[in-house]
């Protein structure tokens, strides 16, 4: 599994699309995005994480920066996608960040 | 030459982008202004810029919308800021392009990278505190981000500047 992460609308799912060389159509077999907003809505992270490991590529949205929410509910999200996001990349056999389109591999090779 | 200079507001992106086209062999320099200014902190922020650019032989032009209008001197080193600007302008001015802003941003800077012989172009990052965003944010968010993943492509050098360092995504500093 390759784990693609990037800020907002930096072109991760374009990039997967070329790492992959498919279509959009078919990305939406082999890769799952907006991974953050799965991970507030789950009781259990690990299995959810072993669960997105399944797909070829995983791509979340980076949401860690910026301060700290003020709202408790929105603080547990953006905690819960971090905490999710670590998991992924462990597992990950490659990480890519994406900066204006630009995939960086941060860890391990792609084949 | 082509070199997207991408940056953190504060983050010392302007001052490194003017320090490109001082190394480039175009001249005359020109400098594309993009902010309208609305009020007294606009004024101020312009004034400032104006100050870092003065004695650097930069000729001024503004351009809040319609960059495809905009004519260059052939040969030239050109410097746009900033993108960002820009893309609000076209998107919520009445003398903007409005859903077709996208097209028309990125038809005005491939028009200008074949008129002139350097150029450079800054723009914001504006996408790190989050996704939860929605409306007219998103939708600027949105056109903003797609821009700047076309100027990447479009460049022959794209990186983005950490307080003063520019750490290149592609190609390398020029010259």
């Amino acid at each position: 599994m390759i784990l693609i992460v990037g800020p907002l609308c930096s072109g991760k799912k374009a990039a997967a699309m070329q790492l992959l060389h498919c279509d959009e159509q078919e990305l939406s077999r082999r890769a799952v995005w907006d991974v953050q907003e799965l991970a507030a809505k789950s009781g259990d992270l690990p299995a959810l994480a072993g669960e997105l490991a399944r797909y070829e590529a995983v791509i979340a949205t980076e949401v860690g920066g910026g301060v700290v929410p003020a709202d408790a509910e929105e603080r547990a999200a953006r905690e819960a996608a971090g905490r999710l996001c670590c998991l992924l990349a462990r597992r990950a056999d490659a990480v890519v960040r994406v900066f204006c389109g630009i995939p960086v591999v941060i860890k391990g090779e792609l084949s | 030459m082509m070199t997207l200079v991408v940056g953190g507001s504060a983050s010392g992106k302007s001052e490194y982008a003017e320090g490109l086209i001082l190394s480039a062999a175009g001249w005359p320099r020109v400098y594309i202004a993009t902010m309208q200014p609305f009020d007294e902190e606009c004024f101020r922020r312009i004034e400032k810029h104006r100050l870092m650019r003065a004695g650097k032989s930069f000729e001024t032009v503004e351009c809040y919308t319609g960059l495809a209008s905009v004519t260059m001197p052939e040969n030239s080193a050109v410097l746009l800021e900033c993108m960002s600007n820009l893309c609000a302008n076209e998107m919520y001015s009445p003398q903007g392009s409005g859903e077709n802003a996208q097209k028309a941003v990125l038809e005005g800077v491939e028009r200008l990278r074949r008129q002139c012989r350097d150029l450079v172009i800054v723009s914001n990052e504006v996408f790190s505190g989050g996704s939860r965003y929605q409306g007219d944010t998103l939708r600027y968010l949105e056109l903003l981000g797609r821009v700047n993943c076309a100027l990447a492509a479009m460049a022959d050098n794209v990186c983005e500047v950490v307080y003063g360092v520019p750490v290149y995504y592609k190609g390398g500093e020029p010259n």
